[in-house]
């Protein structure tokens, strides 16, 4: 198990990461962005598993904040979705750039 | 203790009628705007509990609270650092002259609100609440012993008004109401970077504390500690830059002609009553209070801007053609007494520009209540399109011609007494500018009159389409009790006089005069 | 009684009180409950010159407003001269009031007149009893009050507002230098008091040119109140107000009032040449220049009017040329006449409904009493021997030849002629000849209006007999008693009395030939093509002038700061504001409401931050 290194783990991460950046940044669909979050998310999620068990002391508590981030993830996803419906019934689209009311 | 309590009850009392006002339904106006002037009216009635007990003892020293607030500060022990404490107190207390100017805002405020009843159309809830809790602020800002509490309240007046202005009012007032924040705000800020440097190197901001210290320290102290010369002229210079916004001082009095020209004339009642008073207080209490040196060093600038001041706003207020205009060049034509009282840094001349504070806040107030009036039946506050208003309205331009004779310095009037003693305090020190600012007093003459003759006299075109309604008692009674005040303030001086002379005596003590 | 002098201003001041608060409608009551007042206040003044004249001075005084260590009294003082002018103040505010009961019936203001009345009748009797300077100017100013709302009682009418205004203003010019001469002896003496500026000009505590300087800024005032060239344009403007008004305000009390200032500070004056000099050339100069004016008018109160001025320039002249108690003299029988010149005036007024004096004419058939008591009172203005003017002006002539300036004596001996001149163009024109058209309707007055005229008539004939060289002169030992000033002894030639009476007559015989004979109009007669007559007709275009050199450029200034207003100071508020936009204007740019821009912005400066760090190898933030 110990023979896949951490540093590619860190990269998975950090390669997950990156496509949820560009992904959020760039995407105008908003439930793709939305889905751009997750990925970075689960990319933090894989970062704090990774130091978890190779860190210096290496115990549970990365697991268990992990387990955390998800639950709070979903709960965003559930909350971001809802608000994403109810925007729809008064402006139907899901482009994230012509949602700027607030501005105007 | 239950003095402070007083003290501490007529500050937030208001606060309390903001709370009852939204337990109140929306249709109910005629319960809201009772309840609204009940609670500005309240303050009155403990500001006149605490008159009377000050003319039994004599003493405004049980007025006070000292909390403290915010403290913080680096006291570790550990070698080659110095300790250093900042305290920020909840201070609130009363002299002599920040009493009289509670007892001016209570009573402005109770006739405001009670003016205002008829001229808020909309949105009543809003109104009142803004506007008690803008009595709060600003009987907060005359007895804040501590000056971020000073700022703060101060700021708190800037909100509400800003609201207030641009909310109800004339056409064109979301424009007045920017130019007056925005003014404002530049001011609060360069006195809020004055008051921040004075608090970072003293560690306190208790304004007892700060008058002792930056005044007499520029004496007493040994070489090197408290602030060198340079460093007072600059915060002094800053301080009156900052207060000239308020005050306001030529050029920076635009915004002032706007508010006047667009705000509910209740409002400009206030406004023009105590808020820019706040610029005097203010310069008055920090400039002189903190810098009496440097007051001294620029008391000729002081006495030249009080001078532009005093005949730029009559001229302009001779031309004008609007009669809330000619009485907004005229607020800026009277504030310039008061810089010329403070100019001469004597007791004749601070005496005046106290006096000139307040008989100014009656005079302003009676003048624009009636406006108010005037407009509520005529609708239009141009004077060509008046005339003739004391066919109809006797009462009514009975006491304009009253105001305007206050205004313009008759004696047995408040603003009599200012004028002269301002005058005759200056007169020793800088004859030539004297004599010239008493020549201003004629065009007061021709703009007072030229103004409420106006409106007044005349054939009275306008009168003819219909007949007007009078003042009734229950709409004159607050232009009597102005027009009460001011009498009283101009036949017998001396009580006022003796309310301020412990403050005076305070700032003449950091001069030596 | 002298002890309570301090009633005698305040009652008046009740009467204004009740009156305005309480019978504002109710004309009858409130017309007679000022008349009550007006009776007492008159009764307790006699009283008090009555013990006056016993001997009696007093001088009281309370606090009135503390500052520093200074403390500044008001009170009152009995001295000769105040005494006396409480008398004529309270005498012909009186006969006023009961005049105008008659004369103001049918105003429905009619109770506000009378409340004005008292107002102005406390302002002035509390002036003359003032111990000191601050307490004059406060009373100085609140007569001007008076004065301007009577003249501007007919408040519909612009030709009253304009004349308010006006009188208010240019009284206020003057005012404003007397406030300045009251501002320059405090700084040098520290007290208000009377008592202690004189005493300190007595010690020589004062230099001369303090002196000369606050004693002409002192008489500047007395130019405002008094008429007095150059601000004497708002007096005869002021005749819009009723004539009663005229005759207590504009010729009696107030503007007499710049004379009594003259005089009760007439120690400063004394110790100055150029002060005394001043005042009698501007008084001389005043006298001919409003009695030239004053022979050409055609409203019967306008002469009236001038002729007010010109005799206040007479009593300016006797000040200047060191003749106190002619100055004194001359204001008292002056008041007397002179209200009984307006009182008759406005009683023919009353009766034709006109003032233009050229309509008028025979009026003497239908008016016998008002006629009569008008020529007494031109013959008193006239000084015609043995009527009061005549032993005044007498005075006058004498202290000015004594004084030893001749150019200024027989400029007034050629004053005092066309004194009588237009004087009685104005008998002839108004009561004799042919009766007019305007007159054809006229009525005697009534009772209320006769009676205080002929008291009036009986004070204008026999008033000169209290200070004669025949019979004693009274009212100069009074005066003098406790006046603290020094009384030259000089001898006067008699043929000045001789060349006054001949002056006198020869104007009255003059006037009949062109007036009483010949019934000359200017207005119809082809004088009045001429430039010389438009010239003073139209007053020296003195009002004109002054519109063109001080009117028009102060609003040109105005206008010129409205400029600077708009241009400059509205420049420094766009300046601001426009940064204040601009500043506003790069935030909105940067928020532009898309989430994903400000992401995208801090994704690079956060990669931009982890560069610089990595490159200075964490240098910057050390």
């Amino acid at each position: 198990m110990s023979s896949i290194p951490a540093s590619s783990f860190l990269l998975l991460a950090i390669i997950l990461f990156c496509i949820g950046l560009y992904g959020a940044l760039t995407k105008r669909n908003t439930v793709v962005v939305l889905i751009s979050i997750e990925l970075m998310l689960n990319a933090a999620n894989i970062n704090l598993v990774t130091f978890s068990k190779y860190g210096l002391t290496p115990n549970l508590t990365g697991h268990i904040f992990s387990l955390f981030v998800m639950a709070v993830a979903a709960a965003e996803a559930a909350v971001a979705l809802a608000i994403l419906i109810a925007l729809y019934r008064n402006k139907p689209t899901i482009l994230i750039d012509e949602m700027d009311d607030l501005k105007h | 203790m239950t003095h402070s309590f007083i003290l501490l009850a007529l500050i937030l009392t208001p606060l309390l009628g903001v709370i009852a006002l939204q337990f109140i339904p929306k249709d109910n106006y005629t319960l809201g705007k009772n309840v609204g002037v009940l609670f500005s009216g309240i303050p009155f009635l403990f500001s006149i509990y605490i008159i009377f007990d000050y003319f039994q003892d004599g003493g405004l020293t049980g007025y006070s609270i000292t909390k403290k607030w915010i403290t913080f500060g680096n006291l570790s022990e550990s070698p080659g650092h110095t300790q250093t404490l900042y305290k920020v107190g909840f201070d609130l207390g009363l002299n002599g002259f920040s009493l009289l100017l509670v007892f001016l805002t209570a009573l402005l405020c109770m006739l405001s609100a009670y003016a205002s009843i008829k001229q808020v159309n909309y949105a009543w809830r809003l109104y009142f609440s803004l506007f008690l809790i803008l009595e709060t602020a600003m009987l907060g800002v005359f007895s804040a012993q501590d000056i971020f509490l000073f700022f703060l309240f101060f700021e708190v007046t800037l909100i509400t008004m800003f609201i207030l202005v641009g909310k109800w009012g004339y056409e064109e007032r979301a424009k007045a109401a920017y130019r007056f924040l925005v003014y404002n705000a530049l001011g609060s800020l360069i006195m809020f970077s004055v008051f921040v440097y004075i608090f970072v190197n003293t560690g306190t901001s208790n304004i007892g504390t700060l008058t002792e210290l930056i005044a007499l320290n520029g004496r007493l102290a040994p070489e090197g500690m408290g602030f060198s010369d340079e460093t007072r002229s600059v915060l002094f210079l800053l301080l009156l830059l900052a207060f000239a916004v308020k005050f306001p001082i030529v050029p920076f009095h635009t915004w002032l002609i706007n508010v006047h020209a667009q705000a509910l004339p209740a409002i400009v009642m206030l406004h023009a009553g105590i808020l820019i008073k706040m610029g005097a207080y203010g310069l008055i209490i920090f400039g002189l209070g903190f810098f009496p040196d440097q007051a001294q060093n620029y008391s000729f600038l002081i006495a030249i801007l009080g001078l532009v001041n005093l005949i730029y706003g009559a001229m302009l207020a001779m031309i004008e053609d609007e009669i809330k205009k000619v009485l907004a060049y005229s607020t800026v034509s009277h504030m310039g007494i008061v810089l010329l009282g403070i100019a001469a840094l004597n007791e004749f001349g601070i005496q005046g520009a106290m006096f000139q504070v307040i008989s100014h806040g009656l005079i302003a107030a009676i003048m624009f209540y009636l406006v108010g009036k005037l407009y509520e039946r005529s609708e239009t506050t141009v004077l060509r399109q008046l005339g003739g208003v004391a066919k109809d309205m006797p009462i009514l331009s009975g006491f304009l011609l009253a105001g305007g004779m206050a205004s313009l310095g008759l004696p047995g009037m408040s603003g009599f007494i200012s004028e002269a003693m301002a005058f005759v305090g200056l007169f020793e020190k800088e004859p030539v500018i004297t004599v010239i600012a008493v020549l201003g007093i004629i065009i007061a003459a021709v703009y007072v009159l030229r103004a409420v003759l106006a409106i007044t006299f005349g054939k009275g075109d306008i009168m003819k389409e219909r007949k007007w309604k009078d003042l009734s008692f229950t709409e004159a009674l607050p232009a009597i009790i102005l027009l009460s005040a001011i009498l009283f303030i101009g036949i017998l001086p001396n009580v006022f006089a003796e309310t301020l002379r412990p403050a005076i005596e305070l700032i003449l003590k950091g001069i030596g005069g | 009684m002298i002890h309570s002098a301090w009633l005698i201003p305040v009652l008046p001041l009740l009467s204004f009180l009740i009156v305005i608060l309480f019978l504002r409608n109710k004309p009858k009551l409130g017309s007679l409950v000022a008349n009550c007042f007006s009776l007492i206040t008159f009764i307790l003044a006699t009283l008090v010159l009555v013990g006056r004249l016993q001997g009696d001075s007093l001088l009281r005084e309370w606090n009135w407003l503390e500052v520093g260590s200074t403390t500044i009294t008001l009170g009152f003082e009995i001295n000769a001269l105040n005494s006396l002018m409480l008398f004529i103040v309270s005498f012909v505010s009186f006969l006023v009031n009961v005049y105008s009961l008659e004369y103001m019936e049918g105003d429905d203001r009619k109770s506000i007149f009378f409340a004005y009345l008292g107002l102005f009748t406390f302002a002035m009797l509390a002036l003359v009893i003032s111990p000191n300077l601050l307490q004059t100017y406060i009373f100085w100013e609140l007569v001007g009050l008076g004065s301007f709302l009577l003249i501007g009682f007919y408040f519909y009418k612009d030709s009253a507002r304009a004349a308010a205004k006006k009188a208010f203003i240019m009284t206020r010019i003057g005012d404003v230098g007397l406030l300045i001469g009251i501002l320059l002896l405090f700084t040098q003496v520290g007290s208000f008091e009377y008592d202690e500026i004189f005493a300190a000009v007595r010690n020589g505590e004062l230099i001369g040119s303090v002196i000369t300087a606050s004693a002409i800024l002192i008489f500047i005032g007395a130019v405002g109140k008094s008429g007095q060239f150059p601000l004497h344009t708002w007096l005869p403007d002021a005749m819009e107000g009723p004539t009663p008004v005229s005759a207590l305000i504009h010729a009696a009390t107030m503007v007499a009032a710049g004379v009594y200032l003259v005089a009760a500070t007439y120690p400063l004056f004394e110790v100055s040449q150029i002060a005394l000099t001043t005042v009698a050339v501007v008084g001389c100069f005043t006298a001919i220049f409003a009695a030239s004016i004053g022979l050409f008018q055609k409203d019967i109160k306008r002469v009236l009017a001038y002729s007010t001025v010109s005799q206040l320039g007479f009593m300016m002249l006797a000040l200047g040329t060191s003749g106190y108690v002619a100055g004194v003299f001359h204001l008292t029988t002056h008041a007397f006449f002179k209200a009984l010149l307006f009182l008759a005036a406005g009683s023919v007024i009353h009766a034709v409904h006109t003032q233009d004096i050229e309509e008028m004419g025979g009026l003497n058939k239908r008016m016998k009493i008002t006629s009569l008591v008008f020529l007494i009172g031109t013959l008193a203005i006239s000084g015609f021997p043995l009527f009061s003017g005549f032993f005044s002006k007498e005075e006058i002539l004498i202290s000015a030849w004594t004084s030893g300036n001749e150019i200024m004596f027989f400029i007034a001996l050629f004053t005092a002629f066309l004194t009588s001149l237009y004087m009685f163009r104005v008998y002839f024109l108004v009561f004799t000849g042919e009766t007019s058209e305007a007159s054809s309707h006229a009525k005697e007055s009534g009772s209320a209006i006769l009676v205080p005229m002929l008291i009036l008539a009986v004070f204008a004939v026999f008033s000169g007999f209290i200070n004669t060289h025949w019979f004693g002169t009274y009212l100069s030992d009074f005066l003098l008693e406790d006046a603290q000033i020094t009384v030259k002894e000089t001898h006067a030639p008699t043929w000045i009395l001789y060349a006054a009476t001949i002056v006198s007559l020869a104007g009255i015989f003059t006037s009949y030939l062109l007036f009483g004979k010949n019934k000359t109009k200017f207005g119809e007669s082809s004088f009045s093509k001429s430039p010389v007559y438009s010239i003073v007709y139209n007053k020296y275009y003195i009002d004109e002038i002054y519109d063109a050199i001080v009117v028009k450029p102060t609003r040109l200034f105005a206008a010129g700061l409205k400029f600077i207003e708009w241009f400059c100071v509205g420049g420094i508020m766009k300046t601001i504001s426009g940064c204040i936009q601009f500043v506003g204007w790069i935030g909105s740019r940067l928020q532009s409401g898309k989430i994903q821009t400000y992401g995208t912005i801090a994704v690079f400066i956060f990669a931009l931050f982890i560069l610089v760090y990595g490159v200075t190898n964490g240098g910057l933030l050390k």
